[in-house]
This record gives C-alpha cells, structure tokens and sequence, in this order.
C-alpha cells in the first residue's frame, strides 16, 4: 500500500477520540476492583482467627502497607509506561515500596533468628501460596492488562511484568489476611518468591500479551 | 465539527511549527479529518527525512514500510496523548519505539541502534522534552554535518551510517583506525552540540 493511500485510510477510520486519563485518576477504578475482589476472596475462605490482633501489630502492618504500596506503584507505573512520552523513571517507581517490602521481611528474619535461634529460619514447603496469590492475582491481572492495551505498548516486557507485579502483591496483600503463615522467611520464599516469579514470567511473555494491533511481535 | 487549524506545520520558527503540530492534533482527536490528513502527511514526510539520513542504504520500499509503521502507530496510540502536553515529544517517542523495533527486522541492526540511541542523546540532553524537532527535523542534523571537517564526516559516515568497524573505515580512507576513532568522537561531539544549540535557539 503506498504511504498516501494509508494516510486516506486512516483518515477515514479516524473518528473522534476521548484522550485516556493520566494513570493516576485511571488507577482508582482498578484498585477499587482488585481490592474489591481480594476482599471477596478472603471473605470466601474466611479470615484468619487472630486478624484482628494482627492489625495492631507494627511489623503485619508495616509487611502489608508496603506490599500494598507495591501493588499500587507497580499498576501506576505500568499504566505510565503506555503512554509514549510519559518519563522513563516511571519503571523504577515500584522499586522504593518494594525494596521495603523485602526489607521488612529481611528484617523479620533476622527478629525470628534473634527470638528462636534457627528453628526461626525453617524452611517447610508451602506451594499453596502460589496458588492463592495467583487465583486471587487473576482479576485484577487481567483487568489491568485490558486497560493497559487501550495504551500504546512501548516496552511490553516492563509493563506486564510491572503489571503482574501489581497483581500478585495485591493477591499476597490478601493471603495474609487468611493464612496463618508469619514466619518471616517462610514469607520471603513462599509468598515474595511467589510474586517475584510470577513478575518474571510476565516479563517474558510481555511481548506476545501487549504488542501493535496488526503488527508482528 | 471543530475546523482545522489555520497554521500548517510547514512555516515559521520551530516554536510555531510545533504549536501548529500541536493544535492539528488537538483537531484530530476531536474529529477534524482535515486536521489529522495534514497532520499525518506532516509525520511521513518528516519520518521520511529521518531515515533517509540515517539509513541510507534502506531501498525506497523499506523506508515507506517504516514511515508507514510510525503513521500506524500513531492512529493506533493517538488516544493516549494529553492535548494538555507538546505533540512532539509524543510522536518522536513512538518514532524511536518503532525504529527500535525495526532494528531487529533489518541486518544493520547496529546502525539502527545507533540512530536509535542517536534520538535518545539527543532527546534526553535537551532540556525538557521540547526539543525533539532536534529529533525528527533532520534539517538540523543536515546542517550540522556541513560544519563538520571532511575527515570528521567521512569517518563518521562510514562507522555510523555505514556501519563499518573502524578497522574498515581505517582502510578505506587511508588512515589508522585509531584516527577513525578519534574523528568520529569529534564528529559526534560536534553534532550533539550543533543539534542542542539549534534546539536551544528554536524555542
């Protein structure tokens, strides 16, 4: 197809459109949902029986205001990196609430050491974290991915693998409020685990999720 | 229907160009047919420009396959930009992307890197953002090869355009790689100053 008669085309197709929000007003209506269906989820499996002493205690809080933080900077950032000219540090935002996280966790493992020596440090399996942060992720994933693709997929792999980062910190925001699983460590390589490895795999198939309508990946 | 713009982007100082760049796109968006035609015609001929100076071994056919990909882009992108913001840091971001990503689709993959990263320095240190006529508009970067010295543009002709190593180029022009090297550094110094002075006095 010659140039001009592309442009004619296009044209053509062009209807008025409604500019997109900037990510911070589009992020309310998403959290909103995914805390929505989080607080669904919970509700369904039933609480943990001590939550309600949890809530008042600093380091549950601090763990979960951080993975919360996470999820909200790692939507924000994704929806940021869609737009064209939006500034590249956006990708790196999620960074600071994350590195807290871990390190809130680091910091439990090393209180669990002080307080029960290195029966504190117990590794047990616990596959089932991934389970539920992945099922309880799912929506808000797949939410977050339909608004991302009215956007335009400049980095594709940051984006989904930001975008699932969100998701998974929501999901593991919600398994703490229903599994009583504290151990500091247990935490790290389980549930962190878990989000990490899920932020990784959509990395990888962040080319083939988000790409050009019509264009090869 | 809003009607189209009187100002069209062809006239003028850079700052109006854009602001006309701008308003055109702002039309587009809310349904001025008009509007977008010269606006996309603009974008072809200005994409065109581009990689016909840093690709000029690509054949007639491959350069309309890209500008056509940008053109696409565009359409397809065109809700995301905030008529609130300039439209060329927008438009050179999705020129890039797509550059980018054709890189990958054509043997001289470096040389495309290079136009790439090229956009990339010259964009980021621009202050702000709206200097990236520096970017698209290659009529600066056109001048500012003629200020060059014959030695600076031939060395930086063969490694940058032409991707040959330095080597290569050393071979070809009856010198010493490290010479080739050290003209190309100049070159480049010499461009990304002439190409940020011109962006500086356009605004």
């Amino acid at each position: 197809m010659k140039t001009d008669a592309l442009i004619d085309s296009l044209v053509r197709d062009a209807g008025p459109v409604k500019p997109l929000q900037p990510p911070l007003r589009r992020i309310w209506g998403w959290l909103a949902l995914a805390l929505g269906f989080a607080g669904a989820m919970v509700w369904a499996i039933g609480p943990r029986p001590d939550l309600a002493e949890r809530l008042f205690e600093a380091r549950f809080v601090l763990e979960q205001g951080a993975a919360l933080l996470t999820a909200i900077a790692a939507a924000l950032a994704a929806l940021a990196l869609t737009v064209p000219d939006a500034p590249r540090f956006w990708r790196w935002v999620p960074a600071l609430p994350a590195a807290a996280w871990l390190g809130t966790l680091g910091l439990g493992c090393l209180r669990d050491w002080a307080q029960m020596g290195p029966a504190g440090l117990r590794v047990t399996p616990d596959p089932e974290c991934f389970v539920y942060i992945t099922l309880i992720g799912s929506l808000p994933l797949l939410a977050l991915v339909l608004m991302l693709r009215k956007g335009a997929p400049m980095r594709p792999s940051w984006t989904l693998a930001l975008a699932a980062l969100a998701a998974a910190a929501i999901g593991n925001f919600a398994l703490r409020l229903f599994h009583m699983q504290d151990a500091a460590l247990m935490v790290l390589v389980w549930q962190f685990g878990a989000v990490a490895l899920i932020t990784a795999i959509a990395g990888l198939c962040g080319r083939s999720v988000l790409r050009w309508p019509g264009m090869p990946a | 229907m809003p009607s189209a713009p009187e100002a069209t982007p062809a006239r003028g100082s850079a700052a109006s160009r854009h602001a006309a760049l701008d308003s055109l796109m702002r039309a587009a968006q809310q349904g001025d047919g008009r509007a977008y035609h010269l606006l996309l015609q603009e974008v072809a001929t200005r994409m065109r420009r581009l990689i016909m100076a840093r690709a000029p071994w690509l054949g007639q056919a491959d350069i309309e396959d890209i500008v056509q990909d940008v053109l696409l882009s565009l359409h397809l992108a065109r809700a995301t930009w905030d008529p609130a913001r300039p439209f060329m840091p927008w438009i050179s971001a999705i020129a890039r992307n797509r550059l980018t990503d054709h890189a990958r689709r054509y043997k001289r993959k470096q040389a495309f890197d290079q136009a790439a990263a090229d956009l990339a320095e010259v964009f980021s240190t621009t202050p702000g953002q709206s200097h990236a006529d520096g970017v698209v508009d290659l009529m600066s970067v056109r001048s500012a090869m003629a200020d060059l010295s014959e030695g600076e543009r031939r060395a930086f002709e063969l490694v940058r355009m032409k991707d040959l190593s330095p080597t290569e180029a050393a071979h070809q022009s009856n010198t010493t790689a490290g010479a080739i090297k050290v003209a190309v550094h100049r070159a480049s110094r010499k461009l990304r100053l002439a190409i940020n002075k011109d962006g500086e006095e356009s605004t």
